[in-house]
């Protein structure tokens, strides 16, 4: 496969590591000593100029590409250089790193023209979770004005001990209303019927009342005790994703922010969080708030060194585990020599997840989710539809579920006996390939 | 040499840093159109075959001096931002002052005293409702309804009204809409202060014709036998502006239970942000109402008060019943209103529901009502920020904005927010000071509970006080002094202080 790479950063170069065995690989930077280094260590084509310029895209060889990953550290050239590319080369699949939730938002809302987009921001936050034990929804798209979500998660070993994994869907006692949308086993994705079964290690699209994601999240969590009290070190772009994760799985969050406009701003965009103006390497303040009591510590400050220096004190003062993000590739190794429990580097978690979509067939389909393989529709059933008037159970669909109908503004998640009416919104979860056809029947 | 001398003439030079005569002339162009306003009562005179001359001399007068203000101040008509304060204050100070002319050229003895006629005027332009007449009923139809128009004018505002209808005033309008509409923060309705001007005026507008509509409509049906069409015209004037002027001397208490639970209603509307109302109702989002905490509390403290003051009323068996009830949510909805009507009078009531109508005097409606007093929205930012040190005292590092319906609050707000309340419990403090002593010294029997309330009702824009000014008294009584002390408090009040009190400091005039 050809792929084009713009950013020989970090995240570029790892992205190179691991995919240049296996394909053809062309990569874009502004640096010339940086392409240099890369073009020694792996047989890739190196080109010095600005990716997001159509000229230096031509160069690279876009017409006949088949995969663009633009990762350099900044998020309008990458954006740029994947909309170019689409122009360019209409066939093209297009990654983009981006650290701002924003356009991470327009893309969920299909408003950028890309394939993916991958935050270290996200990323980072979803490794904390994961490794804090309190597995999070790896997405959730919200409809009808929050009433519905449609949310994705992966069932690991520690749901194994709930009722609902491991039996058929027909005797699994479903939280009400919610519906399992589509399992993604392997390479396939289903859309699971009375005798399909949620296994370890699938990953599971649920449709449902924000009650029942929440029901849904607590039996992927398992029988785990429940974490609480989480302190943030740095409220930094990733401290925030960090702090605004567990904040919405109900775990109550300590932000400690040195920069005093800084914290001002987090303390109200993220009014849940308690923030803290503080260096938090005093040790009165430790004393004075208790921070040893803390279950968890994070550290998320922009400097290894001081978060070295943070991360071994607050273990001084008692705190039972700590978790540190890196920037320096060499630093992980040195917090986990040091007694850090865990230490994440963001880049490293971005390249993996570009890679990831490069690489294996079954994160792109899971990938394209939102891209071309499913599709949400949120419709209103006409009056001269042929299914108007009938019974859920009675509905000729294959390959597409409504999950909810929003009836006079209230949602109302169906079983087989209710009517479907015209007037009613439905949200329905369907097949890329179908969705006209559904659209057209409703 | 040349320059030398030139030197010397800037240094001896005067600065003021005060355009007074753009002032001015923006003050002569607001009280010429000011004139016109005295066609309406001249109108009602011919009606009831009065005389409308007071009315029409009156507006002749206010007419020529607005015109020769202007014309003196020819070429300045450009009014920037620190001219506000001068323009807004003065203005006011006009329109009362104008205002009193009608009562003066009517004859009538009761208003023959100049300090009389002012106090009453300014009175009524504030909404304050405090009145010096002994015999309302004595006045001729076309007076009253003057009386009654003043405060239906001065509830929204004469410069919001001047904003929404002048083409003048176009630019720079944002500095004296603040200056005006009560509240620490102004809600805009719509991308312009012209249109935000002409949207408040809509939503007031309608609700007082709404609200006459419901009396005329009382009166033609015989739901209240004892209403009229000129009283449903005069009540609806001074129901909405929260002022509490009536042309019966037993206030709402002349008039029967479907009206006053009407006009409970109305007050409490008039008492609710305008920029809320016209969410809910105009653009049809009625949960607005619910998710705004001021308007919850506001709605809390008038029912919680109205309970306590019922619950005393019921045990020591003054009031019971339907009416107790009633007369215990008007009266109480009355003073958190500042509106300042009665039903009863609440003079009489025991000492616990009389201490506690005078502590409802600081609270006052919400702001960007046309209520006056603190307002609930103060009371609660300052609530929270009571607590938030509460928290600092533990937690010496946090940083917790003060959050006002989800919203964070703005620091700088927060201390206006404080500076005010100190100012107004200031002003009230050294208010209440002065009538004590000038009573004192005047020889007048007026005790110190009288001075308190008479201090914290005309600062408030309430109405009423106690004692010989109580709802079905007068505050003829006062000294001259004494009385040009609450004309001053009522002006201090309705402006929100600070658009006064700044004209009183060096900075302001300084370049």
């Amino acid at each position: 496969v050809k792929i084009v790479i713009i950013g020989a950063g970090q995240v570029g170069s790892t992205v190179v590591e691991a995919l240049h065995d296996e394909h053809e690989l062309t990569i874009v930077d502004l640096d010339g000593a940086r392409l240099n280094a890369l073009s020694y260590r792996h047989d890739v084509t190196t080109i010095q100029g600005n990716g997001a310029t159509r000229s230096v895209l031509q160069e690279a060889g876009i017409k006949d590409a088949d995969l663009l990953i633009a990762c350099s550290s900044r998020d309008e050239p990458n954006l740029i250089a994947a909309m170019l590319a689409k122009k360019l080369n209409p066939r093209i699949r297009t990654v983009v790193r981006a650290t701002e939730v924003e356009y991470l938002e327009a893309w969920h809302e299909r408003h950028l023209d890309v394939d993916l987009v991958v935050s270290s921001e996200i990323e980072t936050a979803y490794a904390v979770s994961r490794i804090l034990g309190v597995p999070a929804a790896r997405q959730t798209d919200v409809f009808a004005e929050g009433q519905v979500q449609i949310v994705e998660f992966d069932v690991e070993q520690a749901a194994l001990s709930h009722e609902v994994i491991g039996r058929t869907l027909r005797e699994a006692r479903i939280p009400p209303d919610s519906k399992v949308a589509s399992i993604i086993r392997g390479d396939s994705a289903l859309v699971p019927r009375g005798d399909q079964s949620i296994e370890v290690g699938d990953r599971i699209i649920v449709i449902g009342s924000p009650r029942a994601a929440q029901e849904w999240s607590s039996i992927i969590a398992g029988d785990r005790p429940r974490l609480d009290d989480v302190v943030i070190y740095g409220a930094g772009r990733i401290g925030i994703a960090v702090a605004r994760h567990l904040i919405r799985q109900q775990i109550r969050v300590r932000l400690i922010e040195a920069d005093r406009e800084r914290a001002q701003l987090v303390a109200e965009a993220v009014p849940e969080a308690r923030v803290f103006n503080a260096t938090g390497i005093d040790p009165d303040f430790l004393e004075r708030e208790r921070i040893g009591q803390a279950r968890a510590a994070i550290f998320a400050m922009r400097d290894d060194a001081k978060n070295h220096y943070a991360g071994t004190l607050a273990k001084l003062h008692g705190v039972g585990f700590t978790i540190a993000v890196v920037h320096e590739p060499i630093s992980a190794e040195v917090f986990e020599r040091a007694g850090i429990d865990v230490a994440i580097n963001p880049r490293q978690l971005t390249a993996e997840e570009l890679v990831r979509f490069a690489h294996d067939p079954r994160t792109q389909q899971v990938a394209m989710l939102e891209g071309d393989r499913y599709e949400v529709l949120d419709v209103t059933v006409r009056g001269e539809s042929e299914l108007a008037n009938r019974r859920f159970r009675d509905l000729p669909m294959t390959g597409a579920l409504i999950g909810a109908i929003v009836r006079e503004g209230k949602a109302i998640f169906p079983h087989g006996d209710d009517v479907l009416l015209p007037g009613d919104r439905v949200i329905v979860f369907t097949d890329a390939r179908r969705a006209r056809e559904v659209e057209q029947a409703l | 040499l040349i320059s030398a001398a030139r030197l010397r003439r800037a240094v001896r030079r005067e600065t003021i840093g005060v355009d007074v005569g753009a002032a001015l002339n923006l003050i002569g162009a607001l009280v010429k159109y000011l004139s016109l306003t005295f066609l309406f009562p001249a109108g009602v005179s011919l009606y009831y075959d009065e005389s409308p001359w007071p009315f029409l001399a009156a507006g002749a007068i206010t007419a020529a001096s607005g015109l020769a203000i202007e014309r003196a101040t020819r070429g300045k008509e450009q009014v920037g931002t620190r001219e506000g304060f001068l323009v807004v204050a003065l203005t006011w100070a006009f329109a009362a002052f104008f205002g009193c002319l009608p009562y003066l050229f009517s004859g009538e003895p009761q208003l023959g005293d100049p300090a009389n006629a002012f106090f009453e005027s300014m009175s009524g332009f504030t909404t304050t409702g405090s009145s010096i007449l002994t015999d309302i009923e004595a006045l001729p139809r076309g007076l009253l309804m003057w009386r009654q128009f003043t405060q239906w004018l001065g509830g929204m505002g004469i410069i919001v009204l001047a904003l929404a209808v002048l083409p003048r005033l176009r630019v720079g309008g944002r500095q004296l809409f603040e200056s005006e509409v009560p509240g620490p923060e102004v809600e805009r309705l719509a991308a312009s202060i012209r249109e935000t001007a002409r949207r408040l005026w809509g939503v007031y507008v309608a609700l007082t014709a709404l609200l006459a509509a419901l009396l005329a409509g009382y009166a033609v049906t015989g739901v209240d036998e004892r209403m009229s069409f000129y009283d449903a015209v005069a009540h609806a004037f001074t129901t909405m502006p929260t002022g509490g002027f009536s042309p019966q001397a037993e206030s709402l208490g002349a008039f029967g239970a479907a009206t006053q639970w009407t006009v409970i209603v109305f007050m409490l509307v008039a008492g609710t942000n305008f920029a809320l109302l016209y969410a809910a109702f105009v653009r049809g989002r009625p949960r607005a109402l619910v998710r705004d905490e001021e308007f919850r509390l506001y709605l809390g403290l008038a029912a919680l008060a109205a309970i306590v003051v019922f619950a005393e009323l019921a045990t020591e068996g003054i009031l019971e019943g339907e009416a107790g009830l009633r007369h215990a949510v008007f009266n109480t909805v009355s003073i958190v209103t500042t509106t300042g009507y009665a039903s009863a009078d609440f003079n009489e009531w025991p000492v616990l529901a009389a201490v506690g109508l005078v502590g409802l005097m600081f609270i006052g409606g919400s702001a960007g009502s046309t209520s006056g007093s603190i307002k609930v929205v103060r009371h609660l930012m300052i609530g929270k920020s009571l607590r938030r040190e509460l928290d600092l005292a533990v937690h010496p590092e946090v940083v917790s904005p003060l959050r006002f319906s989800g919203r964070p609050v703005d620091e700088k707000t927060l201390r206006a927010v404080i500076a005010f309340v100190l100012l107004y419990v200031g002003l009230f403090a050294a208010g209440a000071l002065v009538l004590t002593i000038d009573a004192a010294v005047a020889n007048r029997v007026v005790t110190p509970f009288e001075a308190i309330s008479a201090a914290a009702t005309t600062l408030g824009n309430v109405g009423p006080a106690f004692g010989f000014a109580g709802p079905f008294g007068s505050f003829e009584p006062f000294s001259n002094f004494s009385k040009a002390v609450m004309i001053v408090l009522m002006w201090l009040g309705r402006l929100e202080i600070v658009p006064v009190l700044v004209l009183f400091t060096r900075r302001y005039w300084r370049a």
